[in-house]
């Protein structure tokens, strides 16, 4: 066990919790944000499909899934930045689990 | 008994077989620890099977005709249900892996410190999946009660004694593979019909990208019939009820029970990264063909059925007209069958699309065959959500802690089958189509463990009575709403009990702010343990520091 200093862990966290704000925020205006505006949206034309009806049946899932897999790839990168080690955290989890 | 029916009955016995066996020969290996076994399945399996225990009848049965008969208003399921797993992938279930409890409740017992929360918990859990396998229950009946050419409520009464044995026999092991090949499965029975159809319609097997173009002339069709536009935005309800209903589906996936116990199986919270970012991958594949399928139904129904004579109708109608669930009269006298004269149930669009489009009776053996993989594998996971609920959370930790092994086994299978059973009671008569039932469910779980999760994880501050307090209040908001909507006709800016979630939601996280920031704030030891869930697993939280666990990972250490 090392002491880390807390403007490390601070920034960790700090780092993490930015990351999934922005594809949060992306997430919402994907979605939320095209339904707010689904009649100007309607006008235009993308792929045979008006814009809203595409954006609902395709381009925000696809937007959702791409998001899941950045997440996933970046969080990584993090860890790997701070040290963690991935195999040493399957390690401890793996004693964490609860067995009634 | 004709040729259809043996292909189906065949192809839904050999599917039935392959996922016995594989979980009779994962039961063989797996007996000396189902965690081990759990932590052993890359997050790429993982992701498939949460893939076949999010997709349910409502999504395999349901969701191409709740698109195709509510048209643009429709989309917000695909975007709700798949919009879930932003939330639960990063907001929820990294931490609750790394905090480690075996089932929802257990969770909210322990962070919370609370004996009463945990039981309201178990509550919720039992009255959320309850409500949701009556959703898969009506589903097997509709699939059921085509393939016997009987009545849905005498399929649904087939479904329940089916559900209750599969459940009884799959829900005591660990069913992960089992529930691999039943995404395989009903992944492929979904697809082959939309690739069949889109050469059939647009000479392109990409379904995907090739519905537009269908979706462009079905709007010259509407014109024509004068009727509203497919594609036009907000014809059912409200623009707020389509983003009510949204966020109810988004929030309501983040919360379900039987969703979040699945991330409790993977080794790590970057396993529980991947497992979401694959699963969605893996769900996507279905949600983004559904529009499509809904298309491309909408479209044979109104050119090559609606103008046909009502006396010379195809052979399916007829057996589709004895299930209750279409009925094709000519209203107006003129012997035509007319577009507006078609009235199709949503739940039946999928299931008999096949044989509309006329695919062959192989491929509707396979549709069978994948409705039947997607409600059984969520009926399973629902009746193993309730069974734990009862039998581990109330019964183990609250009525008998002395009890052995063997009577907790028992009472969780009893609990399988009277859960089984009475919710099969409730969905002879549904009381809405399945998408709806279903949405109820996710109503209420946006309204409870939403709020009680998200805090729970995030806010150090929020407290036992919080909590309490937060749930009562979300789960009776939301309960309220949705009878005062449904039954009352009282709506607020046009939601109506589908998206009831949305009131819910911010009932309890009102709530449980105002009480927690009212009463006192939780003892030291919890606040620590919510501060380490901002951390990967070697780092630990211990007295305002930080610590990391540098010890060199010996391989095999725990075997």
């Amino acid at each position: 066990m090392k002491k880390i200093e807390k403007s490390v862990a601070d920034a960790y966290f700090r780092a993490r919790t930015t990351m999934i704000i922005i594809y949060l925020t992306i997430g919402v205006i994907v979605s939320y944000g095209v339904v707010l505006f689904a009649e100007p949206l309607s006008q235009i034309t993308f792929n045979g499909f008006p814009l809203h009806y595409y954006m609902g049946a395709q381009g925000a899932i696809l937007t959702f899934i791409i998001l899941l897999f950045i997440n996933a790839v970046v969080s990584d990168k993090i860890d790997k930045k701070y040290g963690i080690d991935a195999k040493r955290n399957e390690s401890i989890s793996a004693g964490k689990t609860y067995d009634h | 008994m004709d040729a259809q029916f043996l292909v189906s009955l065949t192809l839904i016995v050999a599917t039935f077989g392959l996922y016995i066996g594989i979980a009779l020969y994962n039961k063989a290996k797996a007996t000396s620890d189902f965690y081990v076994a759990g932590r052993g399945v890359p997050p790429v399996f993982n992701g498939m099977a949460i893939g076949a225990d999010w997709m349910s009848a409502a999504s395999f049965i349901g969701l191409a005709g709740t698109v195709m008969i509510l048209g643009y208003d429709g989309l917000a399921y695909i975007m709700g249900w798949t919009g879930g797993y932003l939330l639960l992938t990063f907001l929820l279930a990294p931490q609750l892996r790394k905090y480690g409890r075996y089932t929802v409740p257990e969770f909210i017992g322990d962070r919370y410190r609370s004996n009463t929360a945990r039981l309201i918990a178990a509550v919720a859990t039992i009255i959320i999946s309850f409500t949701y396998s009556v959703g898969q229950l009506s589903g097997s009946g509709v699939v059921i009660g085509r393939l016997l050419e009987v009545n849905a409520a005498v399929g649904t009464l087939i479904g329940v004694v089916l559900i209750a044995f599969y459940s009884a026999l799959g829900g005591m092991k660990g069913i992960t593979w089992t529930q691999v090949a039943q995404y395989v499965v009903l992944i492929i029975a979904y697809l082959i019909p939309v690739i069949f159809m889109a050469m059939q319609l647009t000479g392109n097997p990409m379904p995907w990208v090739s519905y537009g173009q269908v979706v462009d002339e079905m709007r010259a069709l509407d014109q024509d019939l004068g009727i509203t536009e497919y594609i036009v935005p907000f014809t059912e309800g409200t623009k707020w009820q389509f983003l009510a209903l949204m966020f109810t589906l988004m929030a309501g996936t983040a919360g379900l029970p039987h969703v979040i116990v699945r991330f409790y199986t993977v080794s790590t919270m970057k396993a529980a990264r991947w497992s979401g970012a694959w699963a969605l991958l893996f769900i996507g594949l279905l949600y983004l063909s559904a529009p499509a399928y809904a298309a491309f139904s909408r479209f044979i129904l109104m050119t090559q059925v609606a103008g046909s004579s009502i006396n010379d109708l195809p052979a399916w109608t007829a057996s589709w007209v004895d299930t209750g669930l279409l009925s094709v009269a000519d209203t107006n006298g003129d012997n035509i069958l007319q577009w507006q004269e078609i009235v199709i149930s949503n739940d039946i669009v999928v299931m008999a699309t096949p044989e509309i489009a006329n695919l062959g009776i192989f491929v509707i053996g396979l549709m069978a065959a994948g409705a039947m993989a997607a409600a059984l594998s969520t009926a399973g996971g629902l009746m193993i959500a309730i069974s734990a609920a009862l039998s581990h959370d109330i019964y183990f930790r609250s009525i008998n802690p002395n009890a052995s092994e063997k009577k907790r086994l028992l009472v969780g299978r009893w609990s399988i089958v009277i859960a089984t059973v009475v919710a099969g009671l409730v969905a002879l008569n549904p009381p809405g189509a399945i998408t709806q039932i279903v949405a109820w469910a996710f109503a209420l779980a946006s309204g409870s463990f939403f709020p009680a999760l998200l805090l729970g994880v995030w806010w150090k501050r929020s407290n036992g009575p919080g909590v309490i307090w937060g749930m009562v209040v979300g789960l009776s908001v939301t309960l309220g709403y949705i009878f005062a909507a449904k039954f009352g006709g009282f709506t607020i800016l046009g939601i109506i009990d589908t998206g009831a979630g949305v009131f819910g939601a911010s009932a309890a996280i009102l709530t449980n702010i105002i009480v927690s920031l009212a009463t006192k704030e939780p003892v030291k030891e919890v606040q620590e343990e919510v501060i380490d869930l901002r951390y990967p697993e070697q780092m630990t939280y211990r007295d305002g520091e930080v610590w990391m666990d540098d010890t060199e990972d010996i391989p095999n250490s725990t075997k």
